[in-house]
């Protein structure tokens, strides 16, 4: 395998249980051969970058329905930086309103997938992204 | 350098760094390892096996609450297996171990198997130094859980816990399974409505037959999930530390486990130096083809491959 | 999303019909098929209202009472969604369905650090019962029921209603409350748990055992096959975990010594009508035969009114899309229609704009006009259940009652629905079938309009509910005055009391009323739950 494996981490901040499109995106990802930890329901924002410090993921997926993505992406990406692990790259999927994706890239976030992204776009995406950093 | 220094400064995130590029196969990795050699030793590494399904994370995560309640620095490596089909890997032990990581001081890290054999991964020795470095009086490893063929385990740790189910099934099934060969505490995870006395007996009959050097073999009954029992275990896991610390046996088992840890990591350096050198090679090709063609039988086709000069 | 695989030839016709639940659609259908399945009128579908209720509970369907019509309702402020209920009354909605936002979901208060950025967010929040006392201000509460979207902490929020109501000088008897109450489902598909299974099983257990003396008119259990549904499983799967959940809170009550005919007649379903429509209405004719007769030889229930599957059949969120979202209004008006081929008694349809966020007024009444018009205009409450007798749908009904079975079955001889959820046994199956939805969509072998065929012709992008900053802020400085005001004497005293009822084993609901008129914030009840009963281990899905 001289590729390198890419480790990725699914995480469900907040409150909202609806954890389908998680689900999915782990099991394609995986199949995409990727190394996929799911953070599993109600993580705070601390104890997503808890588990990407120690699992030393490429990778912080989050997945967000609520309609709450900016705040909760502003808190994370300060967290990332408090604890020095901005090298990561972040891509958010969910309900995105369009409007919003831009407003999310400018917070830092290297790709969004709204939801009814088709699968092998997201696989494409964390592929290129990867090869070029 | 300066990875391993932080290392051993304790520092979190160089340890999780140092173990991705060990697990990236980079040699650099590895070669950092004699930095931090000399601060390890102590530490007692405790391996869990058993079957999928067992309760294994679950249970390791309690234990490690109950550690660290006590005063130990933990650190967990959870293996999980590389799927044979895509290289990708799902690692969902973590999850299972809610409390363990929400706790001070306990680190976890996920592994896949990356194909490597024997229920861990290449780099999960590494690992192992690695936590010890970083200050972990406690490491727990947790196997794939293929049952027999978790095997590699055994050698890496000192003390081997094999867990069970009571569905697991009879004296039989147990003793094919060969995974209470290796266990040194035996811990029967029951669930509910389940006749965890029942396997217990079957267990103790088994172990029996089997030559401990004068030690018995604890058998204990747990309910992992709801953290009944394991107080007993953290017992038995202490009793036997000490055991081998004082046992001549136990340092002479050390000394065994060294040499064959050793061997196994040698072979997948032999056996990945093997596949790149016939990667691409003609010869090798012209084989794999003549056997393809049903010209050649296996055996003769892997007796032609060793006859490869550059090997 | 998914309705069936379609296996065609190379020139587009097709050659088989796969239906989600993996039965197999023919060409045409005939009295063959009849005698094929056996098919007896009498034993197998019967007249309206007669057992087993096949073609529905009633003899005259809707045409003795139109169906009520419920949606999903609430945002923001108490103020706001008052408001919001208003609106939709006066336009003719005959229901109320609640919202919580998911701080209130989770019991946790709008001041709760875990609560930011949520607050009245995808429903409206509710700390103290001043909150409820707003919501519900000048609604007659002894003339509309209110289904309240509330799992977890349904116990407390039944309790609130009932303190409103005793507020507004209504009797406890006189109200009925539709808590969705349905905590397997949760730990299966939306993920709005709390509690363990058997404490979360045994405070649904308390709604139940206080529904039937204090408020007669309450349905204290809504079993959502509906978000089963949502997190992949197959109509199939969602009938059969749906009774099967059923039958976990039956058994609750029946270990506290009461007979099944004092409580099951209250309990409701509520579930989905995305997908197929055939399979839907065949799905419903089903269900409503298999709950019976598990209510009859399982249970022995006597009371023949007590035997209905009463049911909201909603239009499914997840066959929505975000793609050119005005198509989710004529999906909408299909899903309807087929909740009314079913014999839906309540219904409610997602919005065109839910696959975005909570619903604008303009969509909200678009969906109550959907539901209207089928009503009052295109004839459905003109006879009952008149697909009856159709070759096709007679065959596929007795189908889906076999799959329904099977699917029953392998939970049964897994070790029963508690050990399924709890082992994760069913998250790991409706995982991997969304993911190959997923998969099928991609490959084409699925269809969805706008998604993967028909896509050209992007609609611009649809008027949203903004969420307000604002009223969050309003929200936690009104819950600050409620602390200030309130008898902190009380306040002590009843939680006290709470976590002794709690420890004793006894019926939480009187204590929880009374927790409620003191003001006790939903947090501060729910800390002490959390205390006492501890967190559920959500399994490790893989």
């Amino acid at each position: 395998m001289d590729e390198k494996i890419i480790k990725v981490l699914i995480a469900k901040p907040g409150l909202d249980g609806h954890d389908r499109g998680a689900k999915v995106i782990s099991h394609a990802l995986k199949e995409a051969g990727m190394e996929v930890i799911y953070s599993g329901l109600h993580k705070t924002i601390d104890q997503i970058v808890h588990i990407a410090l120690q699992e030393d993921v490429d990778i912080i997926g989050l997945s967000i329905m609520t309609g709450a993505h900016i705040s909760i992406v502003g808190k994370l990406m300060k967290k990332m930086q408090e604890e020095d692990i901005i090298d990561k790259t972040v891509f958010v999927g969910g309900v995105i309103p369009a409007k919003d994706i831009s407003k999310l890239k400018d917070l830092g976030v290297a790709g969004v997938f709204p939801g009814g992204t088709p699968l092998f776009e997201t696989i494409e995406l964390i592929k290129t992204h990867m090869k070029r950093t | 350098m300066d990875l391993a220094k932080k290392v051993l400064q304790g520092d979190e995130k160089s340890a999780a760094r140092l173990i991705s590029i060990m697990e990236d196969g980079g040699d650099e990795g590895y070669r950092l390892i004699p930095l931090l050699f000399p601060h390890t030793g102590k530490a007692n590494i405790i391996g869990i096996t058993g079957t999928p399904g067992a309760g294994k994370s679950t249970l390791i995560g309690k234990l490690a609450v109950i550690f660290a309640n006590n005063g130990k620095k933990v650190g967990i490596i959870a293996v999980d297996p590389t799927s044979m089909k895509n290289h990708g890997a799902l690692l969902g032990d973590r999850l299972r171990m809610k409390d363990a990581e929400n706790t001070e001081g306990i680190f976890i890290r996920s592994m896949a198997s990356r194909g490597y054999p024997g229920g861990i991964a290449k780099a999960t020795a590494g690992t192992v130094y690695v936590l010890e470095a970083l200050g972990k009086d406690i490491i727990m490893v947790e196997t794939v859980g293929s049952g027999q063929t978790d095997t590699q385990i055994y050698s890496l740790c000192n003390t081997i816990i094999t867990v069970l189910t009571p569905d697991y099934g009879d004296e039989v099934q147990l003793m094919k399974a060969g995974l209470l060969e290796i266990g040194d505490i035996v811990a029967i995870n029951k669930s509910e409505n389940t006749n965890a006395e029942d396997i217990s007996t079957d267990v103790k009959a088994y172990i029996n037959q089997r030559e401990t050097k004068g030690r018995q073999i604890p058998v204990l009954t747990i309910q992992a999930k709801e953290g009944s029992g394991i107080e007993k275990l953290v017992d038995a896991i202490n009793e036997h530390f000490v055991y081998l610390s004082k046992n001549i046996h136990g340092k002479e088992l050390k000394k065994e486990k060294l040499k064959t840890l050793m061997l196994a990591l040698l072979r997948e350096e032999l056996w990945g130096k093997a596949l790149k050198t016939w990667t691409d090679n003609e010869c090798f090709d012209g084989i794999v083809k003549k056997l393809q063609k049903g010209e050649i039988d296996p055996y003769t086709a892997v007796r032609a491959a060793l006859e490869i000069k550059s090997l | 999303m998914a309705v069936a695989r379609y296996i065609k030839d190379d020139k587009d016709r097709i050659l088989d019909v796969i239906l989600e639940s993996g039965i197999h659609v023919k060409p045409s259908y005939t009295p063959e098929d009849l005698n094929r399945i056996g098919f007896d009128y009498e034993k197998d579908v019967a007249d309206p209202g007669q057992y087993p209720y096949t073609r529905g509970i009633h003899p005259l369907g809707y045409r003795s009472r139109e169906w009520t019509t419920r949606q999903y309702t609430g945002f923001g402020s108490p103020e706001e969604t008052n408001q919001r209920f208003k609106l939709m009354i006066s336009h003719g909605q005959t229901g109320l369905n609640v919202a919580f936002d998911l701080p209130t979901q989770m019991g946790y208060d709008s001041d709760d650090p875990m609560s930011e950025g949520e607050v009245g967010r995808v429903g409206m929040a509710v700390d103290t019962l001043r909150d409820f006392e707003i919501a519900f201000k000048d609604i007659k509460l002894d003339k509309i029921g209110a289904g309240l979207t509330i799992n977890a902490v349904a116990s407390i929020m039944l309790a609130m209603y009932q303190a409103v109501g005793e507020k507004y000088g209504y009797d406890p008897k006189v109200i009925s409350a539709t808590p969705q109450n349905d905590i397997l489902k949760e730990m299966v598909g939306r993920g709005a748990w709390i509690f363990p299974v058997e404490p979360a099983v045994r405070l649904i257990g308390d709604t139940i055992e206080y529904a039937m003396t204090v408020m007669p008119r309450t349905n204290p259990v809504s079993v959502c096959g509906y978000h089963i549904r949502e997190s992949g499983a197959t109509p199939a799967q969602e009938i059969a975990y749906a009774i099967l959940i059923a039958n976990v809170y039956i058994d609750n009550v029946l270990a506290r010594g009461y007979d099944i005919d004092a409580f099951v007649g209250r309990f409701s379903f509520n579930l989905n009508v995305f997908g197929n429509m055939w399979e839907q209405i065949a799905k419903f004719r089903a269900a409503r035969k298999l709950w019976a007769r598990n209510l009859k030889e399982k249970y022995n229930v006597k009371n023949p009114q007590n035997l209905f599957l009463r049911g909201l059949f909603g239009g499914g969120g997840y066959g929505l899309t975000k793609a050119q979202p005005e198509n989710n209004i004529m999906r909408g008006a299909y899903y309807a229609l087929v909740a009314a081929l079913s014999g839906a008694q309540t219904t409610a349809l997602c919005s065109y704009d839910e696959a975005y966020t909570i619903p604008t007024p303009h969509s909200a009444l678009l969906s109550l006009r959907t539901l209207q018009l089928l009503m009052d205009e295109m004839g459905l409450r003109d006879t009952v259940d008149p697909l009856a007798g159709s070759y096709f749908i007679e065959t596929l009904t007795k189908e889906m009652e076999q799959k329904i079975e099977e699917e029953t079955e392998k939970i049964v001889k897994y070790g029963g629905m508690i050990k399924a959820v709890s082992k994760g046994y069913i998250q790991r199956l409706v995982a991997r079938q969304a993911y190959e939805v997923e998969k099928g969509l991609e490959s084409g072998e699925l269809l969805k309009v706008g998604v993967n065929i028909y896509k050209e012709g992007e609609s611009e992008e649809v008027k949203l509910h903004e969420y307000n900053y604002e009223s969050a802020e309003r929200q936690i400085e009104d819950l600050k005055q409620v602390k200030r005001q309130r008898s902190q004497q009380d306040v002590l005293r009843t939680l006290k009391e709470l976590e002794s009822v709690i420890k004793e084993g006894k019926n939480v609901m009187p204590c929880l009323v009374e927790c409620c008129k003191a003001y006790v914030t939903v947090g501060e009840m729910t800390s002490i739950f959390r205390q006492e009963f501890g967190e559920f281990q959500e399994p490790a899905l893989f």
